[in-house]
């Protein structure tokens, strides 16, 4: 019974998180301050999640091996050139199978 | 005349959706790895299999949902696994504030109902999208609606073949990369301007310094002092130039 309890309390949790502000926004305006600096939540929520998947591991800075630093680095600057984000895929996923036997 | 005006919205409408499926087709497939991953995690797990799997479409959040799964597994206390899991995800309050002024005029059942699907990659494909300025109401949901059931399709049945087939991929193929690399290159197109550049490079920065941060909250600490700072650098440069 408990693990359905917790998984559904998280479920519901969560709804909440996604649901407050699309319920805020309808009773009052955002404060302009706080409107402003929305643009800046994607590019520094999607850094935050990149910088965590590859130097965190369990609570410690721990980066990942270099196979997968470098194909990442160069899924980036691929991206980057071209604007397309298949070239990620097209870059980082063979430079990554290149590496990995030439790297421990 | 009258009929063409009319039906305009609905072939906008329609076209955004398509959009949406498209502009999401890279990411959802990036995630199925990690849903895989998941499905298999919960096969493997003391967690009755119902139970985990109905995580995936309830919860909708890989990270939390593996960390409920495995927590319950290691007999953690249900309060702790709770609180763990929400933290994880307070991220998405950020989500919700920075897409919830494009809704703003829909109805309240509207809105509670397009906060549902609302994560990393739905976000991060949608805000973008918007910000083009170049869709009306119904055509933002439309995009909206095409990409997030695109990507809650591919997650449940990722878990699904995950948990059935009770293996994940095999690490040497380097999948697991899939999801990182389609962040990195939303990283990419997302640092447009001096602010957002700065927001970045302190968010990820602030992740490393805050590695011990209680219960997983770096990403939310590190996004929150990354907009700020980002704000700062606009805000000054605004006051200099004028």
């Amino acid at each position: 019974m408990t693990p359905w309890l917790v998984i559904v309390a998280v479920a519901l949790g969560t709804y909440a998180i996604r649901a407050s502000m699309f319920v805020l926004v309808g009773v009052r305006p955002l404060p302009r301050r706080l409107e402003a600096m929305l643009g800046l939540v994607a590019p520094a929520a999607v850094a935050a999640l990149v910088s965590s998947i590859v130097l965190i591991r369990a609570g410690s800075v721990e980066p990942a091996p270099i196979p997968e630093l470098a194909a990442i680095a160069a899924g980036l600057v691929a991206v980057r050139r071209t604007g397309n984000v298949l070239a990620a895929f097209a870059v980082g996923m063979p430079l990554f199978w290149l590496l990995t036997p030439a790297l421990p | 005349m009258m009929s063409l005006a009319a039906r305009r919205p609905r072939t906008d409408a329609r076209r955004a959706f398509v959009g949406g499926v498209r502009d999401i087709a890279p990411l959802a497939a990036s995630v199925a790895p990690f849903g895989l991953a998941i499905g298999a995690a919960v096969g493997a797990s003391d967690v009755p299999r119902l139970a985990g799997w109905a995580g995936g479409p309830l919860i909708l959040a890989g990270s939390a949902q593996l960390t409920t799964v495995e927590m319950l597994d290691a007999g953690a206390a249900p309060l702790v696994i709770i609180v763990s899991a929400l933290v994880l995800n307070a991220r998405i309050l950020m989500y919700g504030a920075a897409l919830a002024p494009w809704f703003r005029d829909e109805t309240l059942m509207r809105r509670l109902l397009l906060a549902v699907p609302l994560i990393d990659q739905l976000f991060l494909v949608a805000a973008p999208r918007f910000e083009e300025d170049d869709l009306d109401r119904r055509a933002r949901q439309a995009y909206y609606g095409g990409a997030a059931s695109v990507l809650i399709g591919v997650w449940v049945a990722a878990q699904t073949i995950g948990l059935v087939a009770g293996v994940g991929l095999p690490p040497a193929l380097g999948l697991h990369l899939a999801a990182p690399l389609a962040l990195a290159g939303l990283l990419a197109k997302s640092i447009n301007g001096r602010p957002a550049i700065v927001a970045a490079i302190v968010a990820a920065l602030v992740v490393v310094v805050g590695a011990g941060l209680p219960q997983q909250s770096g990403v939310l600490v590190a996004a929150s002092v990354g907009v700020a700072v980002g704000h700062m650098t606009a805000t000054r440069r605004e006051r200099t130039s004028s």
